[in-house]
């Protein structure tokens, strides 16, 4: 009995994904366990494994194609075995209908084909949809699971902005509705609106001819939509400081000589997450997220730090940062950029933070506001450190200056509440013996 | 704060109520000499003596009818029926009369009249003498319908239905009897009618019960509690009015309800709360409303039969838990 394979959802956000290559080819046989591709993203590049083993009867999205969530990409059996043909109709990297359409056309569904549901292939879809989106197929449509909402869901879905349309058939709820705990865990993951943050859009790799058209990757397409939701919809207000590295990069260079065989090297970076933590749990009111007309506090500073790309950028997470010594930030925020640029992150690892960095001090940039990324209520922009003459103790002096600004989020904090925040993350850095106790 | 059994707590008020109104005095069946027949009106008759303390015949709707009439010449009569089941042959007078007659006389006359009896089950006294009718009086207009579920209310609810102008059907619980529990120390303390009480808060869901379910109910929530589910435990206190508003405000807190009780489900006071609960809160819902009654049979001699007919706090907590499940909290 040859089955479906389905696109299946790699993250909370994902519409859609691309084949990014597949790694076996129709005919192979693979256990269960074997990656049978890698699938793109709105977030990261993820492995598709098998559940079961079996065997490639067809293939029916190419690679670098992209389908719907639930859309079949392959039809798996028996070896010997030919593709069941009622599955095979309507294939190929078509975009799919709207998930209204889709409903639609599950609801009008007559009844359950007698077929028995596929047994053996990831992201399994439940049975009723399954038989829907076969016999849908004979028609030129494809179905997926009718979208269940229970009303508390609904309503706080629609407060947030968030379009639930991804999740039918996945929620924690009987036949997959979609319940309060699923949206709770939308919102406070940040999943909706997670690569949104700082403009930074390096030049694409390959010189664009004239008047080009390109399709946006999944991952500039979600920056695009996030970004513009949270300046449309997120009060943002701005304070702005100049802080006095001087000693910082002193400690800086004092930690990193003595680290110097360790293979540990901090970043001005590094120290500026550990500041922005410590600072955060001293000022819960501006480490706070707006959610459903309600202020929902965090227990700790999971700090983002937006990492260009060659094309768009990516906000892995550096979770509890402020738990952690100077040198742990560095490691992990190493390791996890440098994954971030291999496009290997793992969901988990963009997910959950309650304040970002964003740094564009290594382009020169003297200074610059950055896009909140909701639920998180605060972002700080980081421009470039710079030998400046400043005033000390009535004194001309050259002094290594950064300038920073914090974006906040108004209806979680009050521009006090900001400027202090800020204030603190200035002292911090500007006595950073202190980052390290 | 004095502890005290809710059969004293009762004893109490219908003391209190027969010392301080002269109007008061009591009917039933075995109420003087033998006390009643679960000792609710012990020393009453020694004290108030046979005028006010009436000892009746076998004979419900005579009895029911008699106080129906000294209430509307101006008598607050507290007429016991010995079980709710023994309700049934005064129906006519309870519903026809009792609840009807200040509609009938445009408002010229009443019926302050309270019916005590108590209902519920578990003592094996089988399918006729088991029941929980209290649903059936409560979809009455003209009636008051309360259900009492701790010392402090029996005392208070029961002073506040004697002084009430129109008849109260006063359902006490062969089981709540023996249950003891703190009172305040205010010889004046009293307990409105129609309002209903939250006896423990909690987040995750709202559970819903009357009379001795929501002993229950509160020993379902300390388990639950143990595996960090909050449950929030309204007491209806009234059944008529029905105080939905306070059960809807809990709902828009926990976005979850689950009503118990021990009378049948269908038609019952979960169907009814249900059809209010989804009025009042629907965007607030994120599981349907859930019920738990007793088995839809005549309840069972059997000991066996009767705990598996019961509404106990393993089927409560399985229907919290499942309705938890729906919401994906486990």
């Amino acid at each position: 009995m040859s089955e479906e394979l389905v696109m299946p959802r790699l993250s909370d956000t994902m519409e859609e994904g691309t084949i990014g290559r597949w790694l076996v080819h129709e005919g192979d046989a693979f256990a269960a366990g074997d990656v049978l591709a890698e699938i793109e993203t709105d977030k990261a590049t993820m492995e598709f494994q098998a559940y079961d083993a079996g065997t490639v009867l067809r293939i029916l999205v190419g690679d670098g194609e992209t389908v719907a969530l639930g859309a079949p990409i392959a039809i798996v059996g028996a070896e010997g075995e030919t593709a069941d043909e009622s599955a095979t109709a309507g294939n190929g990297a078509t975009a799919p209908p709207p998930p209204q359409e889709e409903e639609a056309a599950a609801e009008a569904e007559p009844e359950p084909e007698p077929e028995p549901e596929p047994k053996a292939a990831p992201a399994r879809k439940p049975s009723k949809s399954s038989s829907k989106a076969k016999s849908a197929a004979g028609n030129g449509s494809r179905a997926t699971a009718a979208l269940r909402v229970s009303p508390i869901a609904r309503r706080m879905a629609d407060q947030a902005g968030i379009d639930l349309a991804a999740m039918a058939g996945r929620g924690s709820g009987p036949e997959g509705r979609v319940v309060k705990a699923d949206v709770e865990r939308l919102i406070s993951s940040g999943e909706l609106t997670r690569p949104a943050t700082a403009a930074g859009a390096p030049a694409a790799q390959s010189a664009p001819a004239e008047g080009e058209v390109r399709e946006l990757t999944p991952m500039l397409k979600a920056v695009a939509t996030r970004m513009t939701q949270s300046k449309q919809t997120v009060p943002h207000f701005y304070v702005e400081s100049e802080i006095d590295m001087t000693r910082a990069m002193q400690l800086r260079a004092e930690l990193n000589s003595g680290l110097a065989d360790s293979g540990d090297k901090i970043s001005v970076n590094d120290l500026i997450v550990r500041a922005s933590a410590l600072a955060l749990m001293r000022h819960p009111q501006a480490h706070r997220s707006f959610v459903d007309g309600r202020h929902v506090y965090h227990a700790h500073a999971n700090i983002g730090i937006a990492v260009a790309l060659d094309d768009g950028l990516i906000v892995p997470v550096v979770n509890e940062a402020d738990t952690k010594p100077v040198r742990e930030i560095s490691r992990e925020t190493r390791d996890l950029a440098g994954r971030a640029r291999a496009g290997k992150l793992k969901q988990r690892e963009i997910e959950g933070a309650t304040f970002s960095v964003s740094n564009l001090g290594m382009f020169d940039v003297a200074n610059f506001e950055a896009i909140i990324n909701p639920p998180e209520s605060a972002i700080i922009a980081v421009g470039a450190t710079v030998d400046r003459p400043v005033v000390v103790d009535g004194e001309i002096a050259v002094r290594k200056i950064m300038r920073v600004t914090l974006s906040c989020d108004h209806r979680a904090c009050s521009g006090a509440d900001g400027a202090k925040l800020l204030q603190t993350i200035k002292q911090l850095l500007q006595s950073p013996s202190l980052l390290l106790v | 704060m004095a502890d005290l059994t809710y059969r004293e707590a009762l004893r109490r008020a219908l003391d209190d109520e027969l010392a301080r109104d002269p109007d008061v005095f009591l009917m039933g069946e075995e109420i003087g000499r033998f006390e009643g027949s679960y000792k609710v009106t012990a020393g009453l008759w020694q004290k108030y003596g046979p005028e006010r303390v009436r000892e009746t015949p076998i004979s419900e709707e005579g009895f029911v009818g008699a106080g129906i009439g000294a209430a509307m010449m101006g008598l607050r009569p507290v007429v016991e029926i010995m079980t709710i089941n023994f309700i049934l042959v005064a129906m006519d007078q309870v519903i026809n009369h009792a609840a009807k007659i200040r509609y009938m006389f445009g408002g010229a006359v009443g019926v302050p009249m309270v019916i005590r009896t108590p209902g519920g089950a578990g003592a094996q006294l089988t399918a006729q003498h088991s029941q929980s009718l209290e649903a059936w009086f409560a979809g009455c207009p003209g009636m008051k319908v309360v259900a009492p579920a701790s010392v402090a209310d029996a005392y208070g609810m029961m002073k506040t239905a004697i002084r009430d102008d129109d008849p109260v059907l006063f359902v006490e619980n062969l089981v709540m009897y023996n249950v003891t529990g703190t009172m305040p120390d205010d010889p004046d303390f009293t307990v409105p009618l129609g309002r209903a009480a939250v006896v423990r808060e909690g987040r995750d869901l709202t559970l819903v019960a009357h009379s001795y379910t929501v002993q229950r109910a509160l020993r379902v929530a300390d388990t639950m509690s143990r595996d960090g589910i909050e449950i929030e435990v309204v007491d209806l206190r009234s059944l008529r009015p029905l105080d939905a508003e306070t059960v809807a405000e809990s709902v828009r807190k926990t976005n979850r309800a689950l009503i118990a009780e021990e009378g049948w489900s269908t038609y019952g006071v979960g169907a009814e709360l249900a059809a209010r609960i989804h009025r009042l809160c629907f965007d607030d819902l994120d599981a349907p409303v859930e019920r738990v009654g007793g088995a839809e049979v005549p309840m069972p001699y059997s000991k066996p039969l009767e705990l598996a007919a019961l509404p106990l706090e393993s089927k409560i907590e399985a229907a919290a838990r499942g309705l938890l499940a729906e919401s994906g909290i486990t």
